[in-house]
């Protein structure tokens, strides 16, 4: 898939553990990793956002398109 | 298989309705039957919560269940996609019944309602080179017919999974 997640990447940057942004952002620990290893179907605006909230990044920090 | 079974099923109820109504069978008979029934009724039911007797229900012999059986791959590791159903499994009206880790098994029961006693939701999880393998298998506690009702939990599995993968 062209669309590579790097949500690994600013979690390690922030020192924040997965388990973690899970209880901030309410989204299951299982969903998160799904989303990190990127083989979600779809992302909501409303989970990027609060995602992009606790981090304090942009969305293109977490989603990178590569040819 | 399947053909044989039904033509089975079908001769065991005609045959079994011409000789107790024809025949003059004595009442300790059709109560020795009725018991024999709600025993197996009653056994089944305590059965249907472990899935140590899976095989019970799964078997081609046990012509008491009806069976159905399909596998779909997901490219998701074992052990996330054994949590992702867990997962799902809670958030729908499936109830979560047992589970076996080590061997990545599930078992859920699918909710009663006045046409069914629920279904048992078989799941296990294999890895292949690089997918997960989903092996599932829904079977009737005690009909000979599902109705559908097997296929509909199967497709029902599908599409909550698939809408949680939308997060």
């Amino acid at each position: 898939m062209p669309i590579i997640v790097n949500l690994d990447v600013v979690l390690a940057q922030r020192k924040i553990k997965l388990k973690d942004l899970s209880k901030k952002v309410g989204v299951s620990t299982v969903n998160l990793s799904i989303l990190k290893q990127g083989k979600v179907k779809a992302i909501r605006f409303s989970t990027l956002e609060a995602i992009c909230a606790v981090l304090k990044c942009q969305p293109g920090d977490i989603l990178e398109y590569a040819d | 298989m399947k053909t044989i079974k039904h033509l089975f099923v079908i001769v065991f109820i005609i045959s079994g309705s011409v000789i107790l109504t024809n025949s003059k069978v004595s009442d300790s008979v059709f109560i020795m039957l009725a018991l024999f029934i709600i025993i197996l009724f009653i056994t089944n039911l305590f059965l249907r919560k472990n899935l140590t007797y899976k095989y019970y229900f799964m078997s081609k012999y046990n012509f008491l269940t009806s069976k159905y059986k399909s596998k779909q791959a997901y490219d998701i590791s074992k052990k996330l996609m054994f949590e992702k159903v867990i997962e799902v499994i809670k958030h729908s009206n499936f109830v979560l019944t047992d589970i076996k880790k080590d061997t990545s098994e599930i078992l859920a029961i699918s909710p009663m309602s006045l046409i069914s006693w629920g279904e048992n939701l078989y799941i296990r999880f294999e890895s292949t080179e690089d997918k997960t393998m989903m092996y599932f298998c829904s079977t009737s506690f005690f009909l000979m017919y599902s109705w559908g009702k097997n296929e509909g939990n199967y497709k029902k599995l599908l599409n909550n999974i698939e809408d949680s993968l939308t997060i």
